[in-house]
């Protein structure tokens, strides 16, 4: 299978790519991995007739701090994210949920950003910049704007950046070691069914839990924050909080997973993923 | 990796240095360096490129075929549709029709009707493959879409729509096997046990997809198809008479195949269409399939159903089995479509003395791709059935399952063995490779590692199969158009040898344990071999490469030549050395007469005497050279046993294979190396088959499975580190003594994951599961029996 | 894949049911389809533009309204065929008088085939569900106005 036939234009600055956008509208995508876009075009699923290559923008991809948040550039790789001694450090969820998407080739090339506007229901980012409130700093020719996580994930494939827009940056803060990702993945795609970010703060306890792969969209699960909202974290109040991880979503159902099996493991994962952050620290 | 690359033994004979060593595979640094020429490699001038427009639809009429937007595109050649080639080429054939089955005549393309979704409906070749490709786009294909057959039971039922309402049936086939007394054998039984056993549907999936490029030398009015195939010697009987050139105008050429498993043992619709248009345009015209049409439309394996009784007596002894099993074919039988549960009733009994089995398989059509040959074809499904049933018997019983097994096995000396079937397993002591077996599972540790789990609350199983398999197929009364094997040998002029073989290996090494073999019964060191395969211009004669007869049928032929080589040559070293045949010996590869080893010929001298031809004797032929057919008496009967161990996680069903152990037999292994790969490459696509792998339909016959996303097969993380083993009881059906090893290991494995699964699971009561254990169907099955933590 | 949902309106039954009959209307319920023309009695030849963020495919297709029983109920047939595969759709519309207003039941039975149902199986049933959604919320909208 090959792609319909497209042209191709590699910008310098984000200025540039911002021009091809608004000159080309809906008949241009942007290219950071390639390993969203490129399959679907591989597909003739998505079939944009110009490719706006971000690739070079140097600006986007970088990591660095700012007013004691962590701006991470879109064009940043998994590879990157996950084997950064400075984020291990600082922000341990990061690199372990980048450490679980897709296999190597996938981690070198893909990028969070790219990943975050492609907003697929299954993809590992989501989870984690819902439970950190990561904010998505967006460059636009109607000026730039800032969107926290809760309003930048949509819908199924679908991210508060419009077609003319760019992500520029996603800001996440600096954590204590307390945090976890763990996905029980589709077999044959790696796609999460069911993957849960946890972020345990003991000293305030208070826990923040973002849900991907369950639902059209990932979602924070509020119902299992606020049972555990002041309350000491053990195995027996984690179960139990656990339980309501599923509620007030409308699983998924594939021949991989059914709506109710998808719900339950939510409620495992949750568990799992409480438990193993809670012993972290 | 087990084996270890062995270096020849010091001071080891020139007759001794090759055979039975684990060596590293000539074919490979071509393969690793990318420098291997496969279908896709081949660049011809003014080469065209085509691609097939499929049915959407699983069943419908075909309206209307708009192609005048397509051929306006610049670069399009021409298209094509059933209208324009159906009635100008034969149907695809089936080989191994049943008796009373009715077909419907398979057309290279759709006619009027489609009958499942990657059905070809027209083909448009291009200048390039893109071109082509974006031409698909604006073929138009008016469809009414109708309701398909899709549940083969439902397919059976009085208001079934019909897949070929021709045919006025569903049925594709019907075919019984009773051996023993049936009858008196369930009237003595103590108990009847009763099971439903299920064998999904599979994609083979091989890396390389299927593709071919057809060129028609107008000249000689002759044409060389290369083609992704296991049997370019079957292509080249079969394709001839549906393109109307003459057999002695075809060659075929298999090059490097990146895999075939069954896959490629077939004769498809898109080769004799490309074959066809390349004499209709006069140019040569390529195509390459991509992984969908692959997942699609190249053929799938299993799908059975089967309701199965047992006749058992309280002691654990089987008595007889008998079934009524429905294949799921697809909507056209191919090549061997039929055969395959035929092999299934032959090989019911297993490794044990039933009295008797009976065996009645109906075969459906449905709107789905053919079912046919995939790596162990039936045999696999035999084994299932027959070691599941060896698990219930002890379970219902409360026997021990070694017990019941070795109570019902027969001993190495009732061997050549006659089974209820009417087979003669040619050799066998499933009792030695049992024993060792359960020694390197360190078996009694493994029982007490699950009682301890089983203590703490785990879900912990052992699952056990005592296999026996059927290949080297076979004599060729029983095959549909010979089941013997050629072989050429010939000492060139300057002492080199070039072995041709009629098998068609693609992955399995004989370029290498052909060249053991050959150095060995030469005595000539292996780096003056070469093997030749592939090619019907080289390799005249051949059966190919299936069922696992390659080295006991391909090598016994090469064995033949050799040995025709040998006796020619004495008479020439005698005329040279002044003596008489009769006194002339051959060791390690030089002539000498009986008692002056000193004085003594090497191959160099009289391969070059042979063909410069100023000394031979009277009435010698000039040259070395020589070809035999080896016609095998019997087909061979490799064994094993596979232990497995597996913990459940009960929260979410997965299924982790904790220890894998597997002792197989195939009889003399020419490379314990190549014996390996083998055997872990069939209990790789096993646990594909026993854990995650299933082709799916939806109820329109919409293919589900089509991509890698979301059809499953085992990555290197999913496959535990094996623990190898294996007996040798040499093959009497070959001078080799070798068995076949190619589809043991997709045999002997997935029912032992199955029983270790249904063990892990039994504590909960469940009693059956069916594949694939995939973690929603383990834990709905846990859900059910209140296991749930 | 079958996907329902009940909605209620404000505007009598008799007035939904004219609204959802009127091409025009149900041509602006219909997400993604672009144009309506009729081709005969409560049948019409349609353009579709459906799928979800960048993965949009094409789809040429008809839409017939069947078996009317006013101001009750009706079924709405809908398929096309594009690109990407086909979509084919039966919705079993029923409208009943609830207090001033009215409430509307919508069954729906789908399928889908070619590329989509090959590669984007999981993500059918969500986009189908979307689909209704905002056959909802945009005859909401019209009604209201």
């Amino acid at each position: 299978m090959n792609a319909a036939a497209f042209d191709y234009v590699r910008p310098a600055t984000l200025d540039e790519a911002l021009e091809h956008l608004a000159k080309h509208g809906e008949d241009a995508k942007v290219l950071a991995g390639g390993h969203s876009l490129i399959p679907a075009m591989k597909l003739r699923l998505s079939q944009p007739r110009v490719v706006v290559d971000i690739g070079r923008i140097r600006d986007l991809h970088s990591m660095s701090e700012r007013d004691g948040k962590i701006a991470i550039g879109a064009l940043t790789t998994h590879y990157e994210i996950e084997s950064s001694d400075f984020l291990k450090r600082s922000c341990p969820l990061l690199p372990e949920v980048a450490g679980k998407i897709g296999d190597v080739q996938v981690r070198n090339k893909g990028t969070i950003g790219g990943s975050c506007v492609h907003a697929d229901p299954a993809g590992d980012w989501p989870a984690a910049m819902l439970a950190l409130d990561a904010e998505f700093e967006i460059g636009s020719p109607r000026g730039n704007r800032t969107v926290v996580a809760k309003d930048f994930f949509v819908d199924m494939l679908t991210s508060a950046v419009q077609p003319d827009e760019i992500l520029k940056f996603i800001l996440v803060p600096v954590t204590a070691q307390t945090t976890a990702y763990v996905k029980f993945a589709q077999k044959a795609s790696g796609f999460a069914i069911a993957g849960v970010a946890a972020f345990v703060d003991k000293a305030r306890k208070e826990v923040a839990l973002g849900v991907t792969g369950v639902a059209a969209k990932a979602y924070r699960a509020a119902g299992v924050e606020a049972a555990l909202r002041g309350l000491e974290l053990s195995a027996a109040t984690i179960a139990t909080a656990a339980q309501k991880a599923a509620d007030g979503i409308d699983p998924l159902s594939d021949i991989h997973a059914s709506a109710e099996f998808r719900a339950h493991l939510g409620r495992v994962q949750a568990k799992r993923a409480l438990e193993l952050a809670a012993s972290r620290g | 990796m087990s084996t270890t690359i062995e270096e020849a033994p010091k001071g080891a004979k020139a007759s001794q240095k090759y055979f039975g060593r684990a060596m590293k595979r000539v074919e490979d640094p071509r393969l690793i360096k990318g420098i291997a020429t496969y279908v896709d490699d081949l660049k011809l001038a003014g080469m065209l490129h085509a691609e097939f427009v499929r049915s959407p639809h699983a069943n419908a009429k075909i309206n209307s075929i708009k192609t005048d937007g397509a051929k306006k595109l610049p670069g399009v050649v021409a298209i094509f549709t059933g209208a324009d080639v159906n009635d100008k080429l034969g149907t695809i054939p089936c080989a191994t029709p049943l008796p009373g089955g009715k077909s419907p005549d398979h057309k290279v393309l759709a006619g009027a009707r489609a009958y499942f979704v990657g059905h070809p409906v027209a083909i448009v070749v291009a200048e390039t493959r893109a071109i082509a490709r974006d031409a698909l786009d604006l073929v138009e294909v008016d469809y009414d879409p109708l309701p398909a057959v899709i549940d083969p039971e439902k397919a059976l039922e009085k208001n079934s729509p019909l897949t070929h309402p021709e045919l006025g049936t569903n049925i594709a086939f019907t075919w019984s096997i009773s051996g023993g007394d049936v009858e008196s054998a369930f009237k003595e039984a103590d108990r009847v046990l009763k099971i439903r056993l299920i064998h999904p549907r599979l994609t083979p999936m091989a890396i390389e997809p299927r593709g071919c490029v057809a060129s028609w030398h107008a000249g000689e009015s002759s044409l060389t198809l290369w083609t992704s195939t296991q049997i370019p010697h079957l292509v080249r009987t079969l394709l001839p008479g549906l393109i109307g050139i003459p057999e002695n105008k075809l060659r075929v050429v298999a090059p490097e195949v990146g895999g075939g498993f069954g896959s490629k043992l077939n004769l498809y619709a898109e080769e004799v269409v490309i074959s066809h248009l390349a004499i209709r345009l006069n140019r040569p015209i390529k195509w390459i399939e991509g992984r969908r049409e692959n997942a699609a439309a190249t053929i799938h394996g299993r799908d059975q159903i089967g309701d199965h009784e047992i006749a058992i007596k309280k002691d654990g002894t089987v008595l007889a089995t008998r079934c009524k099993a429905i294949v799921d074919v697809g909507s056209y039988c191919q090549l061997l479509t039929p055969a395959i549960p035929t092999l299934t009733g032959i090989m019911l009994c297993g490794c044990y003395k039933l009295k008797a089995v009976q065996m009645e398989v109906t075969g459906v059509h449905t709107n789905k791709m053919s079912t046919d040959a995939y790596r162990g074809a039936g045999r696999p499904e035999a084994a299932y059935i027959i070691e599941r049933v060896m698990d219930l018997v002890a379970s219902e019983l409360g026997l021990d399952p070694v017990q019941v097994r070795l109570k019902n096995m027969p001993e190495p000396t009732e061997f050549p063995f006659q089974t209820a079937t009417g087979l003669q397993y040619d050799s066998g002591n499933y009792q030695a490779a049992f024993n060792k077996a359960r020694e390197l599972a360190d078996w009694p540790n493994l029982l007490k590692e699950r009682d301890t789990a089983r203590k703490a609350g785990r879900l912990f199983g052992i699952g056990l199969s005592t296999y026996v398999e059927i290949c080297a197929l076979g004599p060729s009364k029983t095959m549909a158009a010979g089941g013997w094997e050629w072989g050429c040998v010939r000492i060139e002029i300057s002492g080199k040898v070039t072995v041709i073989t009629g098998t068609t290996p693609h992955g399995q090494g004989q370029e290498t344990s052909f060249a053991q073999i050959a150095a060995d019964r030469l005595g000539v060191p292996i780096e003056d071999i070469v093997v030749l395969r592939g090619d019907t211009a080289t390799a005249h004669f051949g059966r190919d490469t299936y069922g696992s007869r390659a080295t006991a049928l391909g090598g016994t032929a090469i064995v033949m030549s050799i040995d025709k080589i040998i006796e020619k040559t004495k008479t020439l070293a005698a005329a040279l050395l002044k003596s008489t045949p009769e006194k002339i010996e051959f060791e390690d590869g030089k002539f000498f007469v009986s008692g002056e080893a000193n004085n003594e010929l090497g191959w160099g001298q009289l391969a070059s005497e042979a063909y410069v031809a100023k000394n031979l004797p009277p009435g010698f032929e000039p040259g070395l050279e020589a070809s035999s057919f080896f016609e095998p008496p019997n087909c061979t009967f490799p064994f094993g046993t596979h232990i497995v161990a597996v913990e459940v996680d009960r929260d979410t069903g997965q299924v982790k294979i904790l220890k894998y152990i597997a002792v197989d037999d195939c009889g003399k292994q020419v490379n314990p190396l190549l014996v390996e790969g083998q055997v872990q490459g069939g209990i790789a696509q096993s646990i594909g088959a026993a854990l995650m792998e299933k082709t799916v339909y939806d109820e329109n016959g919409q293919l589900l499975t089509g991509e890698f996303m979301d059809y499953a097969i085992p990555r290197a993380a999913d496959i535990p580190d094996y623990v190898l083993g294996s007996t040798e009881t040499p093959s009497p059906s070959n001078p080799l003594g070798v068995k076949g090893v190619g589809e043991a290991g997709t045999i002997g494995a997935t029912p032992a994951i199955a029983n270790a699964v249904i063990d892990a699971l039994s504590p909960l009561g469940i009693r059956h599961l069916d594949l694939p254990f995939t973690p929603e169907r383990v834990w709905r099955a846990i859900q059910e029996n209140g296991g749930g933590s | 894949m079958k996907v329902a949902a009940t909605r209620e309106f404000n505007v009598p039954q008799e007035k939904v049911f004219a609204a959802l009959i009127d091409p025009a209307i149900l041509q602006k319920c219909i997400e993604g389809c672009e144009k309506m023309e009729k081709t005969g009695e409560d049948s019409y030849d349609a353009w579709l533009k459906i799928g979800v963020a960048g993965v949009k495919g094409s789809y040429a297709g008809k839409v017939r309204i069947q078996e009317k029983k006013p101001p009750e109920s009706f079924t709405l047939q809908v398929e096309g065929k594009g690109g990407p595969g086909w979509v084919r759709g039966t919705a079993r519309i029923q409208i009943s008088p609830k207090g001033e207003g009215s409430e509307l039941r919508c069954e729906s039975d789908g399928q889908v085939g070619g590329l989509i149902a090959a590669v984007g199986s999981r993500l059918v049933e969500a986009a189908a569900k979307k689909m209704l959604d905002a056959f909802f919320r945009n005859l909401e909208q019209l009604l209201g106005d």
